[in-house]
């Protein structure tokens, strides 16, 4: 036996911290603070731009301008115009980019050779800005509508058919196997066990590929500025307007918060199969 | 401050240990463990089992210090080198990232050793535990038992006066959870081999049969809350092997700490169903 | 009467077609499919429907696709006499100074994020809100502020990266196991050493994929801004070859775009390669 040692009492070295604000508050922590977290963002902003002393509302706007810029905006026709047009490019490219894309990556994950075949291609335009390929869209389909259409599918695209077609490759093979053991046939098992074990990851995609899309929105308008919302950016910083270019750049925020909200909701649906990881690129 | 002079050859001891929790989701306060009282001598291997839930798990982590008790007390002995206290948690518990080596050594890592000492320290352990050959692997790359037997060497490895074991075998499949037990002891006499006294350990398991086979005193639990119900005594010759699951003698241990659990167990469903409303 | 025995026919994994072995499938297919456009597009462009006025009627206008032997020869020339380079080199500063500051300034920002909880649900609104929007849309504003040279460009690059990484990060340190930060504690482990054996082996391996998405959306940065103010750098190349109907040379830039995309992905999952040597087979 050892001599000379004695008992100690056990003192938790992992004390839990025990927060001592009241209870009210500690159940709704964590809306109290994404509140006050924006509030004061917010706030810190209208006062900075209220400083007389520093010409700052010319470059940051205000919040309350911003709102007054909205206000005068919204009254417009042309606005209405505008965002029409956006939303129609926003929307069209989607729809191109998933119709392509879902067949496109159902047939690379399927037929093994297919896949290997658009391999470096798909390597190819996934490492490069498809953005980069504006002025060949100019090119070949001018300024108007199609042209933003078609810069918003290809931002899309990609990210719709990389992850479909590791849907496909991902399906359980035991599935696989319960189908020929039925003798399902070849289309049978693609509608009844491929297809609906890919949706989800083609869900994943369309998240992914909301945000390429509005890029290419924006960028597309950039370029060709005739009609949208990006155009209303543009116009307003040559106006030195910066409380009117805030109010557009806001509007893309709004679409997006919007869009992921949908597809969040999408995704619910889907929750019994969806991947553990959403899969970028 | 507990000085009694009975507290001479204990190595922990706990006086009226009482732990309530807040489940999050009901915003209920509910008694894990009610009013423990336990002493464990120096060197003697102690298992607590009960049926799941009864807080035999809690009580390891107040020993260890990863909770703190709402009431009472617990006294382990302080060692002059070592660490008085060191935990074999359940499985997987290595860090995927680290090889063997670097897993085992981590407490003594923890405890300012350098690195390169720690792993000379590490060695002895891993060939005792039988891994020898497998230091510069990864976790992924071993069985679930040599997991395990990684994880008894980390523990061993800080040389503790009190070695916990949280239901170690528990993910083990039946088969080598037998061979793991045999081990436990061969590793157990062999640490006394090694260095000096030899290691006080308190074991948790819901398994009686492992709880007969391996220990000197097995402790009951009831179910929720927690409360000591038998303390019983095994009086199987040391060394065993696993020939002595299948004596007499043994056969009644596990019958007699069946019958405990079994009571607890019909309790608690009867009690279920009659308050259901 | 005699019952008709069902005909016993053979199933093996390979059911009927029988081929021919090709050692390296995957290689062959891929060469195959290379190349196979390449030729086409070729063809193609050189099939003159109105033998009269060459690269006019064809399949496909050779002035609005070009061709793969005229893109070289463009490329031979650009290169040879040294023109192309300033707009390189320009571009690679750009991204360099962009993606560098997205990951130091994301991968801290990320930490902070996922280890206190109380900045990250103060923050929340804002980053997700920021992290929704086309951050390029910002570059008007950027303009008037930093003016058109470098900073502009670089600030346009963080800004269109670093979310990637912050994200990335902060879910990392989200996801680190309860269970391992136990069993620190339970070895008494300090706060610096459970960040060390704990946290950031948890998290490395989320920062690189932030870091690798960053690398890409730092080069979307870098030709978004150069589209819309510079001249110089491989995106200006690109709209300027555009606007002239030098369609060769936009293929050249976006040759060397998605080249410098594929090779800095490859280095970064190098890098991810090396830390994942603890996992089981995820390599790629």
């Amino acid at each position: 036996m050892t001599a000379g040692t004695q008992m100690v009492a056990v003192t938790s070295n992992a004390e839990r911290q025990r927060s001592r604000m009241p209870r009210w508050y500690r159940r709704r922590e964590a809306s109290i603070l994404s509140f006050s977290g924006l509030a004061a963002f917010v706030i810190i902003w209208q006062l900075a731009a209220d400083l007389k002393g520093l010409d700052f509302t010319f470059f940051f706007a205000s919040p309350s301008g911003i709102i007054e810029a909205a206000g005068k905006e919204v009254q417009l026709p042309r606005f209405w115009d505008d965002v029409a047009t956006s939303a129609w490019e926003l929307l069209a490219g989607s729809g191109v980019a998933l119709g392509l894309g879902v067949p496109i990556g159902l047939a690379i994950g399927w037929y093994r050779r297919v896949g290997f075949m658009f391999d470096p291609w798909l390597n190819f335009f996934n490492a490069l800005p498809r953005i980069a390929l504006l002025p060949l869209l100019v090119l070949w389909l001018g300024l108007g509508t199609e042209m933003k259409i078609a810069a918003v599918s290809l931002g899309a695209f990609f990210s719709i058919v990389v992850p479909t077609a590791q849907g496909v490759k991902t399906v359980d093979r035991n599935l696989l196997d319960v189908g020929r053991s039925m003798d399902a046939s070849q289309g049978r098992i693609f509608t009844s066990i491929v297809l609906p074990a890919t949706v989800p990851y083609i869900i994943s995609g369309i998240r992914i590929a909301i945000g390429r899309g509005l890029i290419g929105v924006v960028v597309a308008e950039f370029y060709a500025q005739t009609k949208g919302i990006g155009v209303i950016i543009v116009k307003s910083q040559q106006a030195l307007n910066s409380d009117r270019m805030l109010f557009g750049i806001i509007l893309f925020t709004i679409s997006g918060i919007l869009l992921s909200y949908a597809t969040s909701l999408l995704e619910r649906r889907f929750q019994k199969w969806r991947p553990g990881q959403d899969m970028e690129e | 401050m507990t000085s009694a002079p009975a507290t001479q050859d204990l190595a922990l001891s706990a006086r009226g240990v009482r732990m309530e929790y807040l489940d999050r989701g009901t915003r209920e306060r509910f008694v894990a463990i009610e009013s423990l009282d336990l002493d464990i001598k120096q060197g003697e291997f102690v298992t607590i089992v009960g049926p799941s839930g009864c807080g035999k798990s809690t009580f390891v982590k107040l020993v260890n210090g990863l909770l703190s008790a709402s009431q009472g007390e617990i006294l382990v002995r302080s060692v002059a080198k070592g660490k008085s206290d060191a935990m074999v948690f359940q499985d997987s518990a290595l860090f995927p990232w680290y090889k063997i080596i670097d897993n085992v050594s981590y407490g003594l890592v923890c405890a300012g050793v350098s690195k390169k000492q720690a792993h000379e320290r590490a060695m002895p352990l891993i060939k005792l535990v039988g891994l020898g050959g497998f230091e510069n692997k990864y976790p992924y790359q071993l069985s679930g038992g040599m997991q395990q037997r990684a994880n008894l060497a980390r523990a061993l490895c800080v040389d503790p006066a009190i070695l916990l074991m949280d239901e170690p075998f528990a993910a083990l499949d039946a088969q080598t959870r037998e061979v793991m037990q045999a081990e436990l002891l061969r590793i157990w006499r062999g640490a006394e081999a090694e260095g000096g006294a030899r290691k006080t350990v308190l074991f948790i398991t819901h398994q009686i049969e492992e709880a007969v086979f391996l220990s000197d005193r097995v402790v009951v639990m009831s179910a929720r809350p927690g409360r000591i119900m038998e303390d019983i005594r095994i009086d199987l010759p040391r060394p065993r092997d696993l020939h002595v699951k299948r004596t007499p003698e043994f056969q009644e241990y596990q019958e007699q700490i069946w019958q405990l659990i079994a009571s607890q167990l019909k309790a608690a469903a009867s009690q279920f169903g009659g308050s259901k409303e | 009467m005699t019952v008709a025995a069902p005909a016993m026919t053979s199933r093996g994994p390979e059911r009927s077609r029988r081929r021919i072995k090709i050692p390296n499938e995957r290689l062959f297919y891929a060469v195959l499919g290379f190349v196979g456009l390449l030729v086409v597009w070729e063809f193609a462009s050189n099939f003159d429907l109105d033998p009269s006025t060459p690269g006019v009627q064809g399949l496909v206008k050779r002035i609005l696709m070009s061709a793969p032997t005229l893109i070289w020869k463009a490329g031979v020339e650009d290169f040879s006499s040294g023109a192309i380079w300033p707009h390189i080199t320009i571009s690679l500063q750009e991204w360099f100074y962009g993606f560098i500051i997205s990951c130091f300034l994301g991968i801290s920002l990320g930490l902070s994020l996922g280890w206190f909880r109380r900045f990250r649900l103060a923050t929340q609104p804002l980053v997700s809100a920021l992290y929704s929007t086309p951050t390029i849309a910002l570059f008007p504003l950027i303009v008037l502020i930093a003016g058109i040279g470098l900073e502009s460009k670089v600030i346009l690059v963080v800004l269109a990266s670093i979310f990637a990484v912050i994200i990335n990060t902060m879910v990392g340190v989200q996801s680190v196991s309860w269970k391992h930060l136990e069993i620190a504690s339970s070895f008494g482990a300090s706060q610096t050493q459970i960040v060390r054996s704990v946290v950031l082996p948890t998290t490395i391996p989320f920062i690189l994929t932030g870091v690798r998405l960053a690398a890409g959306r730092s080069l979307v940065g870098v030709v978004v801004a150069e589209f819309q103010a510079a001249n110089q750098g491989v995106g200006f190349y690109i709209a300027l070859n555009g606007q002239t109907l030098n369609t060769a040379r936009v293929f050249i830039g976006l040759v060397l775009l998605g080249g410098f995309g594929i090779f800095v992905g490859e280095l970064v999952r190098l890098v991810e390669n090396r830390f994942d040597a603890w996992r089981p087979s995820i390599h790629r």
